[in-house]
């Protein structure tokens, strides 16, 4: 068996929602032992396992799709942080533990007495990655968020939509999923920096900061230009510029025409394709690709300034022809004549339908133990010595507390169940339904080393 | 021998070279402003994103262009063309000294060079290579050409952003401003790199990572993917929340200002509790309405009543400014947030709290410009912006002589093209 790039690294996961899920998630699959910290309150839906996908069907903590996913490739413990005992036994697994994640609002690792601080008395060389919103320093540290604040906090929102509209903002937690990749790639510079030093460190990253700098030109645009995003025509929905105001760059690449999504045969909700040209050369093949009607030889179109000036007209006709092909076959006829041509895809088309991520494998299929067999999501790049496959499900709750508590700290069976009944490891009001595994005594190594 | 350390940053001790366009170059600001050496390469006369606009001052020149400035911080810069055997010499020399080589040319276009992986692993073997293409190394899609919004259509991202019929109609699917394609794929390239790294740290070999745009964007679209594999529901657009299977309750409330607040405190289950907090607040401008009323106190009431409380605070957000709105929200423990432009971004005195905004110089003009910074703040190894944006071939002499290159000889190199 090939290892994995991580493989070495254990990580103790206290994260929650999607943004810390979805950082330790791709930590997990690249090879780490990503230990997930769990409660299992159903006030706090099981800590994210209910909710969501498939998640409503009374099926319990581990009948969650969504959690399936996001959870892949981790371990999961069940320890009450505030009860004495829980909090020796987290104490514990920190002197043998490389990276603390969380992704709280600021004060609740202090707030349980497991700070920085603490961490790094149990283990000097401790990585403590901490997502909050706003991060641990600044006057609004205490202030908390979701994805669609960090989205609209940060200035994302307002980029997305038509002018003189509402935003249209993002229709997912965009915010969620990168903020956890930048929570990953925090994780990642730090452990480069303790493998070439030998030094831990406390890295503060907030999500709202990481969402800033995804909008660098505009705010360069501000600070050197004194031009504020607040004006007419933007910002410029799909297009690069918005007609009939002044001309000039709205921060997304070249400024050019087509640049625009069609509607495409069929008019239903997905029925669209994006086409660009960013050079005369591919508007000339794309007027070539519609049979150079008349109106795609005027004069005012054959330069990229024309089509600007005149992009109301341009689009219409574009897309009194698009709207007579299908959109896989306009995008396939655009790509076959060097025209940039993309089908607006729907979930079900990406999983179904798209035969680029069919090719790569970004799906593929894995049977979990309660909710049966599905596609699970692979990782976008493929390392050529260590490949991560995604091949492990999301554990079920509480699973690995004998491997985990019984196998690195020595507890032993029995109090182990005692603290299924002591609210150690599992909620006094909480009942121990869908859990019987949590009472299969294991046979093998683990039993016997207690002996 | 202790190992040269470049920045401060926890990449310090890393060289990186960057060759191939736009696709890559926001993996490597950020790999440079963690403190690795990027070593960026452009065609002799510079790289084509220096076209991309805004420009300083609105001045339309090379090294003007605030695009190339935003994605370039911290990097060297050297010409060179691989189009000439002399430079492909060059290219290998320096590639054996680099930890990383990112690349964004078309797929084959290296090896066919003789500058693929397994040419520049044989005197490298340490050496990690990446290549960041549109659609990966393989597949039906390999070579098609592509956009930030091509991408965003195939990845997804616009087929779940845009508006409700009513407040739009007809409006087409959006996709959002901002190179958010292009950033998406560097966030995971950047991942792919450093786990690379570990690994040889580790084992001591380098490898090759075959990373793609669009598996990176398909990737990254939260719950909607799973609502299709789970529940085989199709999740559609609306105005300024999630995409969704069925109509959802509005999320982005317009202020007495004519900005927005984008909010959940509505969308998901609310408490009693939180409803007499939300009662508190709103009765201060006297438009609480009925929700101080005793029947809200019971939650099944409460839940079964969210169009009408729904209402009732929009009335209040439509009299209260959005800097109200969200101050008074957050402090009563609501994740709200303003729709904030760049512009209250840039003022907003928490991110100045954590240093985010930083002074970058640019010597060559006599001035200085504030920048974004950074996300993290790395206690033990600071992230930071050693330079602006380098130049059109301003380290040519510095790393060209790092490699050997007599001084003398870099204007041959240049009269022939090579630099």
């Amino acid at each position: 068996m090939t290892s994995k790039p991580l493989e070495g690294v254990r990580v103790l996961d206290f994260t929650w929602v999607r943004a810390g899920p979805w950082c330790t998630r791709w930590l997990a699959v690249l090879g780490a032992e990503v230990v997930k910290v769990e409660w299992p309150d159903p006030r706090l839906a099981f800590n994210g396992r209910i909710g969501g996908a498939m998640g409503a069907q009374g099926g319990g903590p581990n009948a969650g799709g969504h959690a399936n996913d996001q959870n892949a490739e981790k371990l999961s413990i069940t320890v009450n942080v505030r009860s004495p005992k829980g909090l020796q036994i987290i104490k514990d697994l920190m002197l043998v533990t490389d990276v603390v994640v969380e992704n709280f609002s600021a004060s609740v690792m202090d707030d349980w007495g497991l700070g920085y601080e603490v961490m790094r008395e149990l283990k000097p060389d401790i990585i403590y990655v901490s997502m909050a919103g706003f991060g641990h320093e600044g006057r609004h540290a205490a202030y908390t968020t979701m994805g669609p604040s960090v989205q609209a906090l940060s200035g994302l929102t307002f980029l997305s939509g038509l002018p003189d509209a509402p935003p249209a903002g993002w229709g997912w937690s965009y915010m969620d999923d990168t903020g956890g990749l930048y929570g990953a790639m925090s994780t990642l510079a730090a452990l480069h920096h303790k493998q070439a030093t030998g030094e831990g460190q406390h890295v503060d990253m907030s999500q709202v900061a990481a969402g800033i700098t995804l909008t660098g030109p505009a705010l360069l645009d501000l600070s050197a230009n004194h031009r504020p995003s607040r004006r007419a025509g933007y910002p410029p929905g799909n297009r690069a510029h918005w007609p009939g105001t002044p001309l000039m760059n709205n921060y997304r690449g070249r400024t050019v025409a087509p640049h625009n999504a069609y509607r495409t045969l069929g008019g239903e909700h997905f029925d669209w394709c994006a086409i660009t040209c960013a050079t005369d050369e591919e508007w000339s093949s794309l007027v070539a690709l519609m049979g150079s009607p008349a109106w795609a030889t005027d004069a005012q179109f054959a330069t990229n300034v024309g089509r600007l000036e005149h992009q109301l007209e341009l689009d219409a006709h574009i897309e009194d022809w698009t709207r007579t092909v299908e959109k896989y076959e306009l995008m396939d006829r655009c790509q076959a004549s060097g025209v940039p041509a993309g089908a607006v895809q729907s979930t079900e088309d990406r999983v179904e339908h798209d035969p680029q991520l069919r090719a790569r494998n970004l799906f593929t299929p894995m049977t979990h133990p309660v909710i049966g067999t599905f596609p699970m999501q692979q990782a976008p790049f493929q390392l050529s010595a260590t490949p991560v496959p995604v091949s492990r499900h999301g554990p079920l709750l509480g699973e690995h507390n004998v491997s985990i508590l019984g196998g690195l700290l020595g507890i032993s069976w029995d109090e182990i169940q005692d603290g299924y009944r002591d609210g150690t490891l599992w909620p006094a009001h909480v009942p121990m339904e869908h859990v019987d595994y949590l009472f299969e005594r294991p046979s093998g190594q683990l039993a016997s080393r207690e002996g | 021998m202790a190992p040269e350390r470049f920045g401060n940053g926890p990449l310090g001790d890393l060289r990186v070279i960057e060759v191939g366009g736009e696709v890559g170059e926001w993996c490597a600001k950020l790999m440079a402003d963690l403190g690795a050496d990027v070593i960026k390469i452009e065609p002799p006369g510079g790289a084509a994103e220096r076209e991309i606009g805004p420009f300083l001052d609105d001045i339309p020149t090379a090294e003007r262009s605030l695009h190339f400035w935003h994605y370039n911080t911290s990097k060297r810069g050297i010409t060179l063309d691989l189009e000439s055997a002399a430079g492909r010499e060059l290219f290998r020399r320096l590639a054996d000294t680099a930890d990383v080589v990112l690349e964004s040319y078309p797929p084959g276009y290296l090896p066919s060079i003789g500058l693929g992986y397994r040419e520049l692993e044989g005197s490298n073997p340490r050496l990690v290579m990446c290549s960041l293409t549109p659609f990966g190394q393989q597949g039906p899609w390999r070579d098609y050409r592509t956009s930030d919004l091509v991408h965003l259509a195939v990845g997804g991202q616009m087929g779940e952003c845009g508006y409700d019929e009513v407040d739009v109609a007809g409006a087409p699917p959006i996709g959002p401003g901002g190179g958010n394609a292009w950033h998406t794929a560097g966030h995971y390239a950047f991942i792919g790199i450093m786990s690379a790294l570990f690994y040889r740290g580790v084992q001591g070999a380098g490898q090759y990572i075959d990373a793609s745009v669009h598996d990176a964007c398909a990737l990254t679209t939260e719950g909607g993917v799973t609502q299709w594999i789970y529940n085989h529901a199709v999740v559609k657009r609306q105005t300024g929340r999630h995409a969704a299977a069925n109509p959802s309750p509005r999320t982005q409330f317009l202020c007495a200002d004519g900005r927005y607040v984008n909010t959940l405190m509505f969308g998901l289950r609310m408490s009693p509790q939180q409803l007499l907090v939300v009662a508190d607040w709103f009765d201060q401008r006297g438009l609480a309405a009925d929700l101080k009323d005793e029947k809200y106190q019971d939650p099944e009431a409460l839940n079964g009543s969210m169009p009408h409380i729904i209402e009732v605070a929009e009335r209040f957000f439509a009299a209260t400014t959005s800097d109200e709105v969200y101050h008074g929200a957050q402090q009563r423990g609501f994740a709200l947030g303003p729709v904030r432009a760049p512009e209250e971004v840039a003022a907003d005195e928490h991110f100045r709290d954590r240093g985010f905004f930083v002074t970058v110089e640019h010597p060559e003009l006599g001035r200085s410009f504030e920048y974004p910074g950074a996300a993290a703040i790395y206690h033990a190894s600071p992230w930071s912006i050693r330079r602006r944006a380098p130049l059109i071939g301003e380290d040519n002499v510095e790393v060209f002589g790092e490699i050997g290159v007599a001084r003398e000889a870099l204007g041959v190199l240049r009269e022939s093209g090579v630099i």
